[in-house]
């Protein structure tokens, strides 16, 4: 059967988008993309859309937030509401897997070793600065896909 | 690429200004230039590593260029830039924020068209649409941009100032059970939920329900 997952994605784009400008003027690398380059996510077969977002949202919740400390209290509730948003949606994701509703085939676990590739190019802090300012780029092709 | 000294202040204020994902670069001139400044443009996709340049954009006094072009594509985020120029002078470049065009853009309200019977009303509401190169291209809708669009409707009784609300993600929207003979205004606005964007309220469109038989 298909993997069917509630999220609160106005909720988690209302957080990120109170935070885009300061957490993007945090990553002056404009000519590297970890989610969009060289291959889009918009690319991605509807099979395979599944098991990208749970590979993406355990990501996000294992390599991302936990290296994006900020100065700035607000931003940090902001990225820690997020965080906790992900967290439950990796959850439910995860059940999904074990009841084999969410395949992982070739491309999405080749497509995703192209984003760690991309990640693991920069520094820990560097690569999660910028993988958090794209969110929008996964919410953008999520909201569109799914 | 013999740059010249750069100590002219700096263009300020370097945004995307965008309806209906017509994307125009804006910025105000340098501090205390006066007149005879001209301009240079250049653009980014955000994580492909070149500048481009903008051929339209360049040695231009205006302080303003459309990238709409070159920012087409919603699934990218772009990145521009502007340099001034006076008197053998020139500027750094200034850059915009990360610009992305799905979520940024703003929307206009919906077209309204409305009729009417003794006792309802029916309004038919139209999306703008997507901004296109020329008029001879092919139309796409905003509803296709954004496939959670919905549109707010407001409906005022001129007679007795009662209003109602409707929220409906189909276009067409009949209200039942109306007065004869009686003024009734429509206005609509659209509502997108995520991304959050909002359009204005459209212009009010009056219509009277006919008469009793």
């Amino acid at each position: 059967g298909a993997c069917r997952v509630s999220m609160s994605m106005a909720e988690i784009r209302a957080g990120f988008t109170a935070i885009k400008a300061n957490i993007q003027s945090r990553d002056p690398i404009r000519t590297l993309s970890v989610l969009s380059h060289p291959h889009s996510l918009h690319k991605v077969k509807s099979s395979d859309r599944c098991c990208i977002t749970h590979h993406l949202f355990t990501f996000y919740v294992d390599r991302v937030f936990k290296h994006c400390k900020t100065e700035d209290s607000f931003v940090n509730r902001k990225i820690s509401s997020i965080a906790n948003s992900f967290l439950s949606i990796r959850r439910k994701l995860g059940q999904c897997r074990e009841q084999n509703n969410c395949v992982c085939g070739e491309e999405s676990t080749e497509k995703f070793k192209q984003i760690l590739a991309n990640y693991e190019g920069l520094n820990v802090t560097s690569a999660a600065m910028k993988s958090l300012g794209e969110l929008d780029i996964l919410l953008d092709w999520m909201e569109k896909s799914h | 690429s013999g740059e010249l000294y750069c100590s002219l202040p700096n263009p300020r204020n370097v945004h995307f200004e965008s309806i209906n994902m017509q994307n125009v670069l804006h910025w105000s001139p340098p501090e205390g230039t006066g007149k005879g400044v001209l301009y240079k443009v250049k653009y980014s996709v955000y994580g492909v590593g070149k500048w481009i340049r903008k051929p339209e954009c360049r040695n231009i006094n205006r302080t303003w260029c459309d990238l709409s072009s070159e920012t087409s594509d919603y699934e990218e985020q772009y990145y521009a830039s502007v340099k001034a120029f006076l008197n053998g002078m020139c500027s750094d470049w200034m850059e915009t924020t990360r610009f992305n065009p799905l979520t940024d853009t703003k929307i206009d309200p919906p077209m309204i068209s409305v009729s009417s019977t003794d006792k309802s009303i029916s309004i038919i509401l139209t999306a703008p649409e997507k901004w296109k190169r020329s008029p001879d291209k092919e139309s796409v809708s905003l509803l296709q941009v954004y496939p959670g669009l919905q549109y707010n409707v407001s409906v005022l009784n001129k007679k007795t100032k009662k209003r109602w609300f409707f929220s409906i993600s189909n276009n067409t929207l009949v209200v039942p059970w109306l007065e004869p003979g009686t003024a009734y205004c429509v206005s609509a606005q659209i509502h997108v939920t995520t991304p959050l964007l909002d359009s204005g309220f459209s212009k009010e469109h009056c219509i009277s329900t006919l008469k009793d038989k």
